[in-house]
């Protein structure tokens, strides 16, 4: 697997790769989030750990368990951090206390180092038994609630380090911070290279034409991807284009609201046939990919966002891309060169517009993005980032290492 | 000859937790950050794959957030590897600013969300697993080794060395014995080209000496 690799990603990134994991071979490596399937974190880890093992770490996932109801409560605090003014109660708390109380009964929590997973799992650090702990956060963290921020502290500043995807969503904690974007497999099922004729199965599949640009979102139904923003922006453009417009998205086991914003984007799309709201089940990774490669410009126009990784699979995919500035996005999109980036429904429609009119200028720009993602965003540079880290905090003290 | 061994490094970021909203609060931060931080904003603009409108990111934060654009143009003037250590281009960074704000004393602060966060990295070096012991070789790996192998010998080897000269000149001079060559890789313009156009000059004057020196050994023949 890891040669397949080889060939398309950098060359420093692999020979790094493989002096890190001769450092650390044979020591095990727990992996601790909330949900197997749906959501960017399940789909990272997903590839992930098979690398890993191959390079010959004992790794491990595990999944935490609970009911509606601790994840109504998770919701809501990933709600709060992203800057919602929702109220935990001190029930609500002890709820998710005892929940992961549970959990560390339950789970082998027994690894050289631990990476936790978002803020779901974070109280197990109260069940730490021994190795280096790092708490990952993927969520974009730079406004969040103060009375939900100041009670996680407490689990915080309990871990070894924490790994934020972009610097503005790093809080002043008082342990190691390290800044470490996430990344996408160039080889797994939603970016790998499609023939014509499954590009063409997955368009029959939904029934969507061809014979107009198509525009994109990908993303799940969630406010802060602002999925009414997009249809807004899209009844702005066919003023002046012919396009229709593709919502895909699919349902995550630890999101309860995806189904109301559902709800609430269809009501808002009316009847419009060129509008296209594809609910996929999780696993519809060939599908996204097939209507990545088909559309003529992909937007993330997220007005809150932890990274925002559908952006650089449509990149990877040679596609221009246009993004909200929110979250990591800007971290992918370099305004002009690989995308636009975009602060309003008018401004993306504007970029839309500017995309369709230009396929020369979309061409170009869609080949840089590539090689941004090439460089930049590919799963095994995320692999030798989080080694990077373990590595360094077992060796602490210069700023400078050799390996 | 010595044979050069390439190497190359990548930086994995730190955060600090410290942040600035205005340019009272940047230079109170500067005053105050880390050296590796200020190495960190200072330097490592030469890694960006496009070439930015300022040098560095304290200049490209002044322009783009603050929007005061004489300050950028100004911080953007400062080159790092003039200086021996990071406490005089502290100083530089916080002279300019200070000059700035006695003649423009009220600059305006960045909207929410814009503010300048500082950083540090750790800088991780390893070997490329390639050496090379004539200029033919070289030449051939130089085209293709990883763009953080250049970095690392023709940038971060200013500093590394102290002396301001980079890896591959000192290299060519002293053990391919080719001092002009060494000389116009010396005088390329740092600022003015990212590191796939550095790639290709240093390339292209090689080839144009190896070429030569094959054209000279023909007709000695």
């Amino acid at each position: 697997m890891i040669e397949q690799y080889a060939s398309i990603a950098s060359k420093g990134d692999m020979v790094l790769l493989q002096r890190l994991a001769e450092r650390l071979s044979g020591k095990s490596f727990l992996h601790i989030n909330s949900t197997f399937a749906g959501g960017g974190v399940a789909e990272i880890l997903n590839r992930m750990i098979p690398i890993l093992k191959e390079l010959g770490i004992n790794t491990r996932w595990e999944v935490i368990e609970g009911d509606a109801g601790f994840f109504d409560i998770t919701k809501k605090i990933h709600n709060a951090l992203q800057g919602d003014p929702e109220k935990i109660t001190d029930d609500m708390w002890n709820y998710y206390l005892e929940t992961n109380r549970e959990n560390a009964g339950r789970l082998d929590l027994n690894a050289d180092a631990v990476l936790i997973h978002d803020p779901q799992p974070l109280s197990l650090i109260r069940h730490k038994k021994d190795g280096k702990w790092i708490w990952r956060c993927h969520i974009d963290m730079s406004n969040p609630s103060k009375d939900v921020c100041d009670y996680l502290r407490q689990f915080c500043v309990k871990f070894d380090a924490a790994i934020f995807s972009v610097s503005k969503f790093a809080r002043a904690i008082g342990i190691d911070e390290f800044i470490i974007p996430p990344s996408i497999d160039p080889l797994s099922e939603k970016n790998r290279s499609l023939t014509d004729e499954e590009i063409k199965t997955v368009l029959d599949k939904f029934g969507i034409p061809t014979d107009r640009p198509i525009i994109l979102q990908v993303s799940r139904f969630d406010r802060f991807k602002d999925p009414t923003g997009v249809i807004r922006a899209f009844r702005l453009v066919r003023k002046y284009n012919n396009a229709i417009l593709i919502l895909a998205g699919s349902s995550a086991t630890d999101d309860p609201e995806g189904e109301a914003v559902l709800k609430e984007v269809r009501e808002y799309s009316g009847d419009d046939p060129d509008i296209h709201i594809l609910m996929l089940p999780p696993f519809s990774d060939r599908e996204i990919n097939a209507l990545q490669r088909i559309a003529t410009v992909i937007l993330q126009k997220s007005v809150k966002e932890g990274f925002g990784l559908t952006v650089s699979e449509a990149m990877w995919k040679g596609k221009p891309v246009i993004g909200g500035a929110a979250g990591g996005i800007p971290i992918q999109i370099s305004h002009g060169v690989t995308g636009f980036l975009v602060h309003s429904i008018e401004g993306a429609a504007f970029r839309i517009r500017q995309i369709l009119n230009n396929p020369e200028m979309a061409r170009r720009m869609g080949e840089k993005a590539r090689e941004h993602v090439r460089q930049n965003f590919l799963i095994t540079r995320q692999v030798r980032d989080y080694l990077a880290v373990w590595y360094c905090l077992e060796n602490r003290g210069s700023s400078i290492v050799e390996i | 000859m010595e044979p050069f061994v390439f190497r190359q490094c990548v930086n994995i970021l730190k955060a600090t937790g410290r942040k600035a909203n205005s340019l009272r609060s940047m230079r109170k931060e500067i005053a105050s950050v880390s050296d590796e931080s200020i190495y960190h904003h200072a330097y490592h603009y030469f890694l960006k794959e496009h070439l930015m409108e300022y040098t560095n990111d304290f200049a490209h934060w002044a322009g783009e957030a603050l929007e005061e654009r004489a300050l950028a143009e100004q911080l953007s003037n400062i080159d790092p590897y003039e200086f021996k250590c990071i406490m005089d281009l502290r100083k530089e960074f916080l002279d300019v600013i200070d000059g700035y704000l006695e003649r423009f004393p009220e600059p305006r602060e960045v909207i929410a969300g814009d503010e300048f966060y500082f950083n540090e990295t750790i800088t991780i070096i390893y070997p490329a697993g390639v050496w090379v012991k004539n200029l033919a070789e070289f030449l051939m790996v130089l085209k293709y080794i990883n763009a953080g192998s250049i970095y690392f010998h023709f940038y971060e080897a200013r500093i590394r060395l102290g002396s301001g000269i980079d890896d591959f000149s000192q290299w060519i001079s002293h053990s391919a014995g080719k001092k002009e060559l060494a000389e116009r890789i010396r005088s390329i313009d740092l600022f003015m080209h990212n590191i796939e156009e550095i790639r290709e000059y240093i390339a292209g004057v090689i080839e144009e000496d190896l070429k030569r020196e094959m054209e000279f050994t023909g007709s000695w023949k």
